[in-house]
């Protein structure tokens, strides 16, 4: 789905990576270092296994020898840099993605929200918003929708643009379509899209209580107090001193007996704010802020 | 002596006193009473006497008197006398008594001196009493008065002397007796004092002489409430008497109580460890919960360690590395000097290095007293000095030694402190091989959700290089595609002409094909028809006439009958076009049997006809062939027989045909056996000449049958048709007015021929039916904007099921309107044999609530069918019921949206759906 220009040459990095060098680590940090000063996207504290990869994936694509020749390149070719950056914003996302999360925020956390008379949810890392659709269709059916907010923020503006236009590929909708099924979606699916030729368009009744903004959560702040946060599948890019400092955004940004979801394969309990949460439920990741 | 005998002699001398006491009163008592006896019974008995004795002597003077005066009359006399000598008896019988109680002397005196004048007072009354009776009545007078009254004086002095002398003699006796008792008082009262003192001075003795030494014992045990209840006082044992036993007794039991005391200091003392050590154990056990690291714990376990063994200095070494590598690290100390000169305690031994190392080595305790002065100095601000003892103590956990603690102290350690020391390491071994193995859980944790973190990422990354991949696909894709069309287009101008040249071969074949696309088209508006001409006579909304309502019925009955028609033609144009597929099976022929029996019996006996079907044995039990065209051909056979039969017999029999030999080289000659079906009538029969005729189409025996008994004619065609297509023959045997036998000779096996050239022509042209269908004007079919259509919908086969008419009705009409084509079934089992019969259905709308199979069953059914696991069904529900829709995706259904429906979101989900 990303830009085409590079047809050519698109191969797994299945490969195991080798051990890294120290020359390899020097260049990588200075590529790191050279993307924030230019761009003020700071990287550094990306899981560095993933930097590497991503990175050998872009030094392939562009048959180039090594990550210092990359580096001439990003920092002299701005499209090359976008590319850069694209590599390193995955964008893998679905809507009611991994359903037993939702049937478990439905059963678990709809139940805390209902006591609000004012909800405001931060899908932090949203992508290209197809879990905020999903989280608004979940309120909808609840009948807490009219007294929620949800704010949607990503570090990348393409992907920000793409969620804000509510249209999606119509070649995966039979995906989503099951998911929903199996998120415990109460009504039928399709009475919130319309299929037009290939995209799908949400209803706009959805998008009414959605806020849209560009927010790194490496270099931002807090912007507001929040009763649930969701962040699925960002923190696997960060490593552990950056998972925490995200955390202790996180729980800054939370009211007190507020919820944090995490993605099926992230965890508290070996972060530094362990202690200041209670598993609501452990196998979907939803913890609840108690002091 | 004992209180025992004391007491009995006391108490028996008060007793003997008393009764001694006691006799001699009741002695003087008896005295007493003696003397006072005396007085009454003999003193006054004897003054009684006297008095009587004078009472008699007066009386007998008085009646004296009175004799003399009644002198003259002899019976008062006589009377009197009587008186008289009563009295002297009276008299006489007192002096006898006094006589013979009178005791003193001078009373017998007396006594005597009365009895001589009473005999003399006697003789004169006599002599008096004579003289009265003489009537000498002076003489008697003279008497009295004289001598008689003398006597009586004298008599009465005599009587007054007694008198005195007795009572003279009570006086004495009073005097006596009052003398006694005064004595007798004397003494009583002396007695009774003397009693008293000596009772009193007993009394005293025996009581004094008791409580003295019970007074003693007393206070003795009184000074054992007080003080020690470890040095008792004794009491001296003086006496052998019962406070003698008693004293022993007492000094026993405190020799006991002794004993008991000191038991009971030492029990308290070794409670008091024993809790000392427990409050110490578990305080220390506390400091180990929440200890998530081996440095804190150490640290906090050292410094709680050695103020409660009096230690002033510890290290705490740790077990450190593997086998060869093994070191003992400092890892915490109490009372450490940073200062270089004096820090104490190396950083680190090997095994078996020094004191620590060799503790570890041979995992004992090692103690040492004595110290020399420069071996180690504690510290203080003001001074420092030498320890006095040295412990160095191994931690182990299950053998292994995990750690070393040493300890120093002024003081040498107690067993105490050692049993202390020994149960704390014992905990703290458990509890650092907890800590080492929880700090290696938690390690290995973070390492795996590092792991799982990462691996989630990098299936992230792959997903994201799929997707791209898969673009790249498409593109290339598209370019194929592009370059595919091209040569299609080649192919197709290659192909047009070719079609021209085959169109000039097939004319005759497209007629009938045009036919079959005619009767297809002629169908479609008659279902509407039908459909709503049944609308119209169920007469839903109630405004019609019966007469309206028997018009729709007209309407629909004409039109059903117009449908038969059409499928007829249908049917054999399919033949005839070679259209009509053949779906070779095992067909169990008691399943013909059974369905001719099925069908016709029925009709048979509403027209009174005789109707038999014969298997005979000779019959297989199944042929290999067409089930349904089988079916269709008897079925045929049958109608017409009951239709030209208007009494006796129809007959299907069922056989296996071998006298026969068939045309060389036909399929029924290289089949192993051949079957024969044969339909037997006694109806009008069939003239030689026609005989022929009746198997073409749209002929029938004479123009005339169709108006009496209707029908199109075409059955006979068809069967002949259909008969071909499974490599079989039919043939009639008939004589007009007698009957016929049709004959359906079929191969039992039959083999379908190779597709050859006619089967690709078939297929080509059954290619071009759909052309046709969309482009209705004849125009040659444009290919690439079949392929390239816009949109998913065009073109697309929909199944629609459904057991409302209206609603196949609106829907059909709404779906056409999208270029889509529309097929329907009126329940589930329909719904699936349509299915099979269209394969190239592209998704099915499937309600659910259904007569005969629901919409849950068709979808199962779909499901295990080849080829309909993947197509896509909509399940159509009702709203009301939510639990329908989980039930519809565990039957099956991809999707589903409620009716009444919405067309635009229908439309939106056959897009998704419909999406390739």
């Amino acid at each position: 789905m990303e830009d085409m220009e590079d047809t050519g040459d698109v191969q797994l990095d299945a490969q195991e990576t080798p051990e890294i060098t120290e020359v390899e680590q020097i260049e990588l940090q200075l590529l790191m270092e050279g993307i924030y000063r230019l761009q003020g996207f700071d990287f550094k504290n990306y899981s560095l296994p993933f930097l590497r990869r991503r990175i050998q994936h872009r030094m392939n694509a562009e048959k180039l020898p090594t990550i210092s020749a990359l580096q001439e390149k990003v920092l002299h070719d701005p499209l090359m840099m976008e590319r850069l950056l694209n590599d390193f914003s995955v964008n893998v996302t679905e809507m009611f993605r991994d359903p037993s999360f939702f049937q478990a925020f439905r059963q678990r956390v709809v139940p805390i929200l209902r006591d609000y008379p004012y909800i405001r949810i931060w899908h932090a890392g949203c992508s290209t918003g197809e879990e905020v659709y999903s989280m608004a269709i979940l309120l909808h059916e609840e009948g807490l929708y009219h007294k929620a907010r949800l704010y949607a923020t990503d570090m990348s503006e393409r992907s920000l643009k793409r969620a804000e236009s509510g249209q999606f590929p119509l070649q995966r909708m039979q995906l989503y379509t099951k998911n929903y099924l199996q998120a415990g979606g109460t009504k039928a699916f399709s009475e919130y899209y319309s299929a037009i030729h290939e995209t799908v368009e949400f209803h706009p009744f959805l998008r009414e209580n959605l806020v849209f903004a560009q927010h790194n959560l490496v270099t931002d702040r807090s912007f507001n107090e929040f009763h649930v946060i969701v962040c699925r599948n960002v923190m696997i890019y960060f490593d552990k001193s950056l998972q925490n400092r995200v955390h202790r955004l996180f729980y800054d940004s939370l009211s007190s007996g507020g919820i944090l979801a995490l993605g099926s394969r992230e965890g508290l309990a070996l972060t530094t704010l362990a202690s200041r949460y209670e598993e609501v439920d452990g196998l979907e990741k939803l913890f609840r802020k108690i002091k | 002596m004992k209180i025992k005998t004391r007491l009995y002699a006391g108490f028996g001398g008060l007793l003997a006193l008393l009764i001694l006491m006691l006799l001699l009163v009741l002695k003087m008592l008896s005295d007493l009473n003696g003397s006072m006896n005396d007085i009454v019974k003999d003193r006054y008995v004897k003054l009684k006497e006297v008095t009587s004795i004078r009472f008699e002597i007066s009386n007998i003077n008085r009646e004296l008197y009175s004799m003399v005066l009644e002198s003259g009359k002899p019976d008062a006399v006589e009377n009197t006398v009587k008186q008289i000598r009563a009295a002297r008896a009276r008299e006489e019988q007192a002096l006898e008594q006094l006589e013979k109680t009178a005791a003193i002397e001078e009373a017998q005196r007396y006594v005597a001196v009365l009895r001589a004048q009473s005999v003399e007072f006697d003789q004169d009354q006599n002599r008096l009493i004579d003289m009265v009776r003489a009537g000498q009545t002076d003489d008697a007078s003279a008497l009295l008065q004289g001598q008689v009254q003398t006597e009586r004086i004298a008599m009465f002095d005599t009587v007054d002397k007694l008198r005195s002398v007795q009572e003279q003699r009570m006086d004495t006796a009073l005097q006596d007796a009052t003398r006694a008792y005064t004595l007798a008082s004397r003494w009583t009262v002396f007695l009774i004092v003397f009693s008293l003192l000596v009772g009193g001075f007993v009394a005293v003795g025996v009581v004094r002489g008791t409580t003295r030494s019970l007074r003693q014992v007393t206070s003795v045990i009184t000074a054992v409430t007080e003080g020690s209840k470890e040095n008792l006082p004794r009491i001296a044992v003086k006496t052998n008497d019962e406070v003698g036993d008693i004293s022993r007794a007492f000094n026993a039991m405190a020799e006991a109580l002794e004993e008991h005391a000191r038991h009971e200091r030492e029990f308290q003392q070794a409670i008091t460890e024993q809790n000392w050590l427990k409050t110490k154990l578990s305080e220390i056990q506390t400091i180990y919960q929440g200890v998530q690291d081996l440095e804190t714990l150490a640290r906090m376990f050292m410094s709680k360690l050695a103020p409660l063994v009096g230690a002033t200095y510890g290290v705490f070494y740790l077990k450190d590395g593997v086998r060869d590598q093994q070191r003992l690290v400092k890892l915490a100390s109490f009372a450490d000097q940073p200062d270089a000169d004096l820090d104490i305690g190396a950083n680190g031994f090997r095994i078996g290095e020094g004191l620590v190392g060799q503790c570890a080595a041979e995992n004992t305790v090692l103690e040492l007293r004595d110290i020399p002065d420069d071996y180690i100095r504690i510290a203080s601000g003001l001074g420092s000095s030498k320890p006095s003892s040295l412990l160095v103590m191994p931690i182990e956990f299950e053998g292994q030694v995990r750690a070393v603690i040493e300890l120093a102290s002024f003081e040498p350690f107690t067993d105490l402190h050692h049993t202390f020391l020994r149960q704390v390491v014992d905990n703290v071994g458990t509890t650092i091989n907890s800590i080492a193995y929880h700090m290696q859980v938690e390690r290995l944790l973070k390492e795996s959700q590092a792991m799982t973190e990462e691996l989630q990422s990098q299936s992230e990354e792959l997903q994201l290089q799929q997707e791209e991949l898969k673009t790249i696909n498409e593109k290339l894709e598209e370019q194929y595609h592009n370059s595919t069309l091209k040569t299609q287009e080649l192919q197709r101008t290659k192909e047009d002409l070719e079609d021209k040249a085959r169109q000039l071969v097939l004319s005759s074949k497209y007629k009938s094909e045009f036919l079959a696309n005619m009767s297809h088209e002629l169908r479609t508006p008659l279902n509407s028809l039908l459909i709503l001409a049944q609308m119209l006579a169920e007469n839903g909304e109630g405004n019609l006439t019966p007469k309206q309502v028997d018009f729709a019925n007209t309407i629909h009955a004409s039109g059903h009958d117009l449908l038969n028609l059409i499928n007829d033609v249908l049917d054999l144009s399919k033949v005839e076009s070679g259209k009509m597929d053949v779906h070779l099976e095992e067909v169990l022929l008691d399943e013909v049997r059974s369905y001719a029996e099925r069908q016709f019996a029925p009709l048979a006996r509403q027209k009174g006809l005789n109707f038999h079907v014969q298997v005979h044995a000779s019959a297989p039990g199944a042929v290999y062939t067409d089930g349904v065209r089988l079916q269709q051909i008897v079925k045929n056979l049958l109608s017409n027989a009951m239709k030209f039969t208007d009494q006796g017999t129809v007959q299907l029999d069922i056989r296996l045909e071998e006298k026969r030999t068939f045309t060389e080289g036909s399929p029924l000659a290289e089949s192993p056996s051949v079957l024969a079906v044969s339909v037997t009538d006694t109806g009008v029969g069939i003239p030689k000449s026609k005989q022929e005729v009746i198997f073409e189409a749209f002929r029938q025996a004479d123009g005339t049958t169709s108006r009496k008994y209707g029908g199109t004619g075409l059955g006979l065609s068809i069967s002949r048709e259909i008969a071909h297509l499974l490599g079989g023959i039919l043939e009639v045997v008939s004589v007009e007015g007698r009957g016929s036998t049709f004959t359906l000779f079929l191969p039992t096996e039959y083999q379908a021929p190779e597709s050859g050239a006619a089967e690709t022509l078939y297929e080509s042209s059954e290619a071009e039916e759909v052309a046709v269908t969309l482009a209705p004007h004849g125009e040659v079919p444009d290919l690439t904007e079949s392929l390239t259509a816009e949109g998913p919908l065009e073109g697309k086969k929909v199944l629609l099921v459904d057991d409302d008419m209206r609603n196949i009705f609106a829907l059909t009409t709404a779906l056409e309107a999208q270029q889509m084509r529309v097929v329907f079934a009126e329940n589930g089992r329909e719904g699936v044999e349509m299915l099979r019969e269209h394969p190239d259905v592209d998704l099915v709308l499937m309600d659910i609530m259904m007569p005969e199979m629901d919409g849950y069953e068709a979808m199962r059914l779909i499901r295990q069918m080849q080829g309909g696991e993947d197509i896509p069904i909509i399940a159509l529900t009702a709203k009301a019921m939510k639990n329908d829709r989980a039930k519809c995706i565990e039957a099956g259904a991809s999707d589903y949206i409620s009716k009444p429906l919405n067309l635009e979101q229908l439309f939106s989900l056959m897009r998704v759906w419909l999406y390739r």
